[in-house]
């Protein structure tokens, strides 16, 4: 038996875990934890009920409304979700959406899990890179962010020049409407911090003996990550889709700083929320909005439920 | 709404209180939105009343703004002003939220598009009943563009005209006069640009494209008979009309009059010291009159401001009209409607508040404060101000504010810019989509 | 460190292998060294403007630097109507209640739901995690309604307390899955020595969880002080403004921005978050190594 099939017995071998975690099932001492487990709860429970709970009823209601934020809403049953029906810019801003994440989260995890290989390694100075690599995230939503890619992507900033160098002729990245959405692409990658650090703590967290076993087996260096490091990393990989798929979703700010508000040019940026915002406090049309906003929660309940489905093909668990 | 409402507030609602207990919150806290709540600012034991004031701008503005503060607390020492500032986008998310919440500032530097959307659902007092403001000095034009519906909902804090900045430094480089802004056509305009893009040859174009924002469409419009909105709150454009300024735009830009589409779609929403205009790359491109300064400082040129060509080549046809650059408006929920209005005369009519602002919000519509403030103004706002003073004579009837929904007109007529500018629609179709669309938003 | 040890275990497999093993290191380095630059760009233009004179900004292409001044920091300091250490004390209150708010409630919540087992658990914790997916826009509002009614508004507390009361679904989720990586059987061992729930949550869940409070600690850090939207509706008196809202404050789209100055304090407010990473990035790391997210 060669040391990496043997992988799998020495994971199954490990002691069994308790069946726990959320969802977990109440067990016999279900009622004996009852109050323990609600006064641990109590100041999440204060704050769900008297400060989330409320503001989101309210704008459920306010979804079947007609409200202009300035006199007292009215009720007007389903004509905003039908009115959603025929919109054809929230039709655009769905797919504007759906094309950023499908594409953003992918490419973004992907270059923070290879840079987070790449800086695991025993080189020197990888604290120091880490750093440098996280501090783009840092950034995040200042509004130096705009400034700063019309200096990369602008018809002539950086990429530009450089293109000039090997006397390709750039053009306006992000003023033309088919590639605006691009860059904001490379600037959710850009921010890739978060993920690469979750990543970094993951690949730190696989035992050496799975490394050394393989080793033993002459394995090389692609064959260690495609199966050792890439099976056991599941979890984190899994952890880090659902976060970045809801985030991605709820992107805002950098559409909103770099298209100046607008979704521009030609509604090409308008993400989902952008146009909720757009609409609730550009036009007044807090209702509408409302009805948008619990229509994006179902969309991203289902894609997360989904996902955990899902998970269950894919993601190894080693307890 | 109002059942809901009713029901968390009158008697016999305990039940059905606890029945949808959930929804109550929500209802309660709707309710306490509509029926009021405490707006800050009260008046204490010795009479003194506390007022907020909020705006919008830059550090200067904020810096000068709070001296106008100072200097009138001190005139009365029983009004206490808070002032509350922040930058154009934030200020308006939070002025919604503040009204929303019942919360509103007594007293808001307000804007031509957002006027009537406040003004109409009874955000807004009505000035002309306020006791204590005064416009008698107010230059006639300048007071209408906050009149609708019999009242005055906005006070005009500036006086600005839409104009066409040009840049004498790029003309030279280019080797082309400056053009007879009293006399020329669109077709001369073209042709002067095309002419300057030809010997600037790369470097620079003759002039940005218009559509940008709402009010070169309207410029249009008046030339042609027509208004972007009529004073019943309407779209006042054909589309025939709109077509014909797509097409227009089309001519000019084949022309290379214009820049391309790219340049054009970053220039439109580029902060306006880091246009095409700063930068140096236009020698000429629309404007507000009061933005002269700000430009000029950002370009390291001395700018100078032209008329718009019209159709006929006459200057009094050229649709040129006084704006309000922003307006002083007074919360309809304010408790010291009183004060709140003193404070608004003191900025609008007296001197040592004049003496401060200068041309900081546009040259003042307060015909007396102007005389006052204008040798002490900086060149490029001494310019802007000699203008608005030149075209006195030619202007037309005020253009009325846009109605409820007008507000959005900028962003759309950008979008439909931005289609015909890179061929994904052609001029009628966008003139079409643009119709549809405006007529959507109107409320 | 795994790699080490690969490369002290591994066979030297191949005859080539001494020259690239030497030249390995070198091309890493430079590869990452040019990532660094082009991921840098940016942030170096930025830091460049800001030493730049105001009217060159957008006039000057590229990064290099004809005439430094740092006249624009100075400026930038007391551009707005206080002088920015103001801004600088009161996002740095707003962060630590924020911390502190995060620490508590949710490192309590978090346990209840990973090791408590009680009725409705799979409810609440389904209703925990939808509270991350409705947009902010829509609740801000009737969220301001209720701070008003409280007369909460330009007071820290509408961006303290609900931190107090774990409304930040995010770091109970991020602490269940840290919690769960704790071996349980060391929650058996204090049960049986006698130890209550609360005894157990003391002294065997939080002292193990400490990397796990770090990440908190720095995640809280970072994006408080970057939040601008709530600070935003919730502080009224410029006296009161932070950082992000503060930085807003110099750019008037309309006017003209003292750029030079926004990016000089732009860089200021960025040294903060920077060094709190510098200093958590070595229990960033650990912290989740060292419990495991599953």
């Amino acid at each position: 038996m060669s040391a990496l099939s043997e992988l799998g017995t020495l994971r199954r071998k490990k002691p069994p875990g308790h069946k726990r975690g959320p969802g977990g099932g109440a067990g016999k001492k279900a009622t004996k934890d009852n109050l323990a487990a609600y006064l641990f709860l109590t100041p999440w429970l204060i704050g769900l009920f008297v400060i989330t709970i409320g503001p989101m009823l309210a704008s459920l209601y306010l979804a079947f409304t007609d409200y202009n934020l300035i006199q007292a809403p009215e009720w007007i049953g389903l004509e905003n979700f039908t009115r959603m029906l025929s919109d054809e810019r929230l039709h655009n801003s769905l797919r504007v959406t759906f094309t950023y994440v499908l594409v953003s989260v992918p490419l973004q995890l992907a270059l923070a899990l290879l840079l987070a290989v790449v800086l695991d390694r025993g080189v020197r100075g990888m604290a120091f890179y880490r750093s440098i690599f996280y501090l783009p995230s840092l950034l995040g939503s200042s509004v130096a962010i705009a400034i700063l890619w019309k200096q990369v992507f602008g018809t002539e900033g950086l990429l530009n020049q450089l293109l000039a160098q090997v006397g390709i002729e750039g053009k306006g990245w992000i003023s033309d409407p088919s590639t605006a959405l691009g860059t904001l692409v490379a600037l959710n990658v850009w921010t890739f911090g978060a993920p690469m650090v979750i990543f970094l703590a993951g690949l730190r967290q696989i035992p050496a003996m799975y490394y050394e076993a393989a080793a033993v087996d002459g394995a090389g260096s692609w064959r260690r990550f495609r199966s050792i490091t890439l099976p056991m990393l599941t979890p984190i990989i899994f952890f880090n889709l659902v976060l970045q798929i809801i985030h991605a979703f709820q992107s805002f700010t950098q559409a909103f700083v770099v298209s100046g508000g607008t979704g521009g040019p030609s509604d090409s940026t308008m993400f989902y929320t952008l146009y909720l915002y757009d609409r609730g406090f550009g036009n007044f049309d807090m209702g509408y909005a409302s009805a948008m906003a619990w229509f994006l929660l179902v969309i991203i309940a289902v894609l997360t439920a989904a996902n955990f489905v899902a998970s269950k093909y894919w993601v190894f668990y080693d307890d | 709404m109002r059942p809901l409402i009713r029901t968390v507030s009158s008697r016999g609602s305990r039940r059905r209180f606890r029945a949808v207990a959930a929804i109550a919150i929500a209802a309660s806290l709707l309710a306490a939105s509509a029926c009021g709540g405490d707006s800050g600012g009260g008046a204490n034991a010795d009479g003194e009343v506390t007022l907020r004031f909020n705006w919008w701008g830059s550090d200067t503005r904020h810096k000068i703004t709070q001296e106008v503060i100072d200097s009138f607390q001190k005139e009365h020492p029983k009004i206490k002003i808070k002032g509350e500032y922040g930058e154009w986008s934030g200020y308006w998310d939070k002025l919604a939220t503040t009204v929303a919440a019942n919360d509103a500032p007594d007293i808001i530097q307000m804007d031509e598009k957002y006027l009537r959307e406040y003004a109409d659902r009874g955000a807004l007092l009505d000035l002309k009943k306020a006791d204590g403001l005064s416009t008698d000095k107010f230059e006639p034009d300048t007071l209408g563009a906050g009149e609708f519906d019999g009242g005055l909902y906005g006070l005009n804090a500036g006086i600005n005209a839409f104009t066409i900045v040009a840049n004498p430094a790029v003309f030279k480089a280019a080797g082309v006069p400056m053009p007879d802004d009293k006399t020329w056509t669109w077709d001369q305009y073209t042709q002067i640009a095309a002419q300057i893009t030809t010997k600037l040859n790369g470097k620079g174009w003759g002039t940005g494209a218009y559509g940008t924002n709402d009010a070169s469409l309207n410029m249009w419009a008046r030339q042609h008979g027509q208004s972007l909105f009529t004073k019943d709150g309407k779209l006042g454009v054909t589309p025939e009309g709109v077509t014909e300024f797509y097409t227009n735009l089309l001519k000019m830009r084949d022309a290379k009059a214009t820049p391309t589409a790219e340049f054009t779609s970053q220039d439109m929403n580029a902060p306006l010291d880091q246009g095409g205009m700063a930068t140096g790359k236009l020698a000429m491109s629309y404007s507000w009159s009061n933005q002269l300064n700000a430009l000029s400082k950002a370009s390291g040129q001395q700018l100078k401001l032209l008329r718009l060509p019209s159709v006929s080549g006459k200057a009094t046809e050229n649709g040129a009209y006084y704006k309000g650059s922003m307006f002083w408006s007074i919360s309809s929920r304010s408790k010291h409607p009183k004060e709140a209005a003193e404070f608004v005369n003191y900025l609008a009519n007296s001197t040592a508040a004049g003496n401060l602002l200068l041309a900081e919000r546009g040259v003042p519509p307060n015909t007396e404060i102007r005389a006052e403030v204008a040798p002490k103004l900086k060149p490029a706002d001494a310019a802007s101000h000699a203008f608005i003073q030149e075209i006195v004579k030619e202007l037309g009837e005020p253009s009325p504010p846009p109605p409820v929904g007008g507000g959005q007109v900028e962003k759309i007529i950008q979008r439909y810019t931005t289609e015909v500018l890179f061929g994904r629609q052609k001029p009628d179709q966008a003139a079409k989509a643009f119709i549809d669309e405006v007529n959507g938003e109107i409320k | 460190m795994t790699t080490e040890t690969i490369g002290r275990t591994l066979p030297a497999s191949r005859s080539t292998a001494y020259g690239w093993k030497r030249v390995k290191p070198l091309l890493i380095h430079g590869a990452l060294a040019a990532a660094a630059l082009v991921m840098l760009y940016p942030v170096i233009w930025m830091v460049v403007s800001s030493l730049r004179p105001g009217d060159e900004i957008f006039r000057e292409p590229g990064i290099l630097i004809r005439d430094l001044q740092i006249s624009n920091y100075r400026v930038g300091w007391n551009a707005l109507t206080e002088p920015f250490t103001r801004y600088l004390l009161n996002s740095a209150a707003v962060v630590f209640g924020a911390i502190l708010g995060n620490l508590v409630s949710c490192s309590m919540a978090a346990y209840a739901f990973a090791r408590l087992e009680f009725a409705g658990k799979k409810f609440w914790f389904a209703i925990m995690l939808v509270t991350i997916m409705l947009p902010i826009h829509v609740v801000i509002v009737p969220q301001y309604i209720l701070f008003s009614q409280a007369g909460w508004i330009n007071t820290f507390l509408p961006l303290v307390v609900p931190k107090l009361l774990a409304t930040d679904a995010f770091f109970v989720f991020l602490m269940v899955q840290f919690i769960r990586g704790i071996p349980r059987e060391l929650d058996e061992a204090a049960r049986i020595d006698g130890c209550s729930k609360t005894g157990i949550f003391l002294r065997v869940i939080l002292p193990l969880m400490v990397p796990a409070l770090a990440t908190t600690t720095i995640f809280t850090f970072i994006w408080t002080w970057n939040d601008f939207f709530s600070q935003l509706i919730y502080l009224t008196d410029p006296k009161m403004y932070t950082v992000p809202v503060a930085l807003r404050s110099f750019v008037d789209a309309t006017a003209s921005t003292n750029w030079g100055s926004m990016f000089a304090m732009s860089v200021v407010s960025l040294v903060p978050v920077f060094l709190a990473f510098l200093l958590g990035q070595r229990f960033l790391v650990k912290g989740i190594a060292t419990t495991g997210i599953k």
